[in-house]
């Protein structure tokens, strides 16, 4: 049996040598989900990185602790990862929007910020959907919220952000996802966020070393 | 923590795969790396790059989540409740350093469950100085400090490297380790400023660490054909015996100072040039333990297993079965 210096280990009465070689099956971890998270009030949604998860709920549980137990936000948005319609990515002089198919003249989308006026309701009862759009204006920085576009499909709502958003140049890398394919944090629970500033153990600057090390040196003159 | 170096074996003289790549695409590779872009997932890569990137992630990955298992032992013996919720909430974090980890190794082709699988079989390493046991809160406390302190110095290397979700990964990372180094660091003054037995208790700990600390970067460089490209490609950024001069020249005036001694006679700094001397680590010794005759590396392995298979259940019932497997994007 396995001889620890901790305790809780030895109740565990593991075997020292392993039987078989252990194997899992596919999906033992699970999916994957991308996880969004606004850092404050007003400012962009930005990519923070995966979880792994059975479904939305857990994806969004998984997230909070691992995306802000440490760092402070006001919102979160977790996608399955499946949801996401990635561009080609581009160097960072270039634009993600010009490798996308050119269309021709006449078919090219009317530009359609999705907001509430009678064409958008007649759009949405023709089946156009809401789409999230985000840049990567940078290789190795993190995708981030630019706004959303009214569009018929994914490859559709590329089409159309490039002609909202196909001004702001360089965009390495272009995200397009169904707005109604996430799950996100609502306004009225912002008090989940709240929980990081009280844990003053965690920040580095609450170790006041340098005063203890001063008062050693001072004590003991010779023995450094 | 725990960054790649120590870890990390490089195939000695074999043939690099370079001749079989597309010299095209190969030139356009590195003409991005040379203007300083990154590399993103979707973009072509030499099947080296992946090869030794997804080997450097993964080991990585793995040294956090069994490095968390050394200190976690002292989260209920840690001496006063404030330090039982620090001690704790930097083992999470470590534990979540792997998550991030194992996700950036995955957007390069492998996936979580073969990672986790080689880590138990024992067929991925992870960082050595994991395979020593913490027999006191002082050992934990070395840990926390000057281990931690060692894969800082592996990890802003690493993270001006060229792999994108790499990097995203390791800023993150950095981010926290800020306060596990000012955690130990304060962990360790207090016991070497303390009372007599609490000195002791330190001193002797350190004794039990450093030749294991020496040995944390990894044998010297012999600077091979690969080496050279790794680090033509950013995925090495610098070399082990750089990484640890520079621990050594950060960290042991602050040992220094503190009245704490080194079980290394000739440890001096070389004045002129500037790099530090010190007795060769016993190499041999390292080698039998990283290949599995440590005296804990069985114990990391049962403990890591045990915590797969009991959660095994867990993880079938919440499964939905329409899920398809997707790689993480970035
Ligand atoms: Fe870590
Ligand atoms: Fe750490
Ligand atoms: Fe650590």
């Amino acid at each position: 049996m396995i001889n620890s210096h901790d305790p809780r280990m030895n109740r565990l009465g593991l075997p020292d040598a392993p039987e078989a070689p252990a194997a899992k099956g596919a999906l033992d971890q699970f999916g994957t989900y991308e996880v969004f998270h606004q850092k404050k009030e007003g400012a962009p949604f930005v990519y923070v990185g995966p979880v792994h998860a059975p479904e939305a709920d857990v994806a969004f549980l998984f997230a909070k602790e691992q995306y802000s137990r440490r760092f402070a936000c006001t919102g979160m948005w977790v996608v399955p990862t499946a949801a996401i319609t990635v561009t080609a990515y581009v160097g960072d002089q270039e634009s993600a929007y010009d490798t996308l198919p050119l269309l021709p003249k006449s078919s090219a989308p009317a530009a359609g910020l999705a907001d509430d006026t009678a064409a958008a309701e007649a759009a949405y009862a023709a089946g156009e959907e809401d789409y999230d759009i985000f840049h990567l204006k940078k290789r190795g920085k993190a995708h981030q919220h630019v706004g959303k576009v009214r569009a018929s499909s994914p490859a559709d709502a590329l089409q159309v952000a490039k002609g909202v958003f196909g001004e702001l140049r360089p965009v390495a890398n272009v995200w397009a996802v169904r707005a109604a394919d996430f799950l996100r944090s609502e306004d009225e629970d912002r008090d989940i966020w709240t929980t990081t500033p009280e844990k003053k153990y965690r920040d580095a600057i609450s170790y006041k070393v340098q005063d203890r090390i001063e008062k050693f040196k001072a004590e003991n003159p010779q023995s450094h | 923590m725990y960054g790649s170096a120590s870890t990390h074996d490089l195939p000695t003289s074999a043939a690099t795969g370079l001749e079989n790549e597309d010299p095209i695409l190969l030139a356009e590779f590195e003409a991005r790396i040379g203007r300083g872009e990154k590399i993103e997932p979707g973009d072509w890569m030499p099947a080296l790059y992946r090869k030794q990137l997804t080997r450097m992630i993964e080991q990585h990955a793995h040294s956090e989540i069994i490095g968390s298992l050394p200190e976690g032992t002292w989260i209920t013996r840690a001496p006063g409740f404030r330090r039982k919720m620090a001690q704790m909430a930097k083992v999470q974090d470590e534990v979540g350093h792997a998550q991030l980890l194992y996700s950036a190794a995955e957007t390069l082709g492998k996936t979580r469950e073969q990672m986790l699988i080689d880590l138990i079989n024992g067929k991925s390493k992870y960082s050595n100085v994991f395979n020593y046991p913490t027999p006191t809160w002082a050992d934990s406390n070395v840990i926390s400090w000057l281990i931690d302190a060692g894969a800082i110095v592996n990890q802003l290397a690493n993270a001006k490297g060229s792999y994108g979700p790499y990097c995203r990964a390791l800023d993150r990372i950095c981010a926290e380790e800020a306060f596990h180094l000012k955690y130990g660091h304060d962990a360790v003054v207090h016991m070497a400023t303390g009372t007599p037995i609490q000195r002791k208790m330190m001193q002797e700990a350190l004794n039990r660490w450093w030749p294991a600390i020496m040995t944390f970067f990894g044998p010297s460089d012999k600077m091979s054909v690969h080496t050279e490209i790794l680090m033509r490609w950013k995925v090495k950024m610098a070399s082990n015996d750089e990484c640890r001069n520079q621990f050594l020249d950060m960290y042991v005036p602050k040992i220094w100072e503190i009245g704490l001694t080194l079980p290394d006679a000739n440890l001096r700094k070389n004045e002129e040039t500037g790099v530090w001397e010190f007795t060769e680590p016993d190499w041999e010794d390292f080698k039998r333990v990283i290949n599995g005759d440590g005296p804990c590396n069985a114990e990391r392995i049962a403990v890591r297993r045990a915590a797969e298979e009991n959660g095994a259940w867990v993880r079938r019932a919440l499964l939905t079965p329409k899920t398809q497997y997707v790689r993480p994007l970035a």
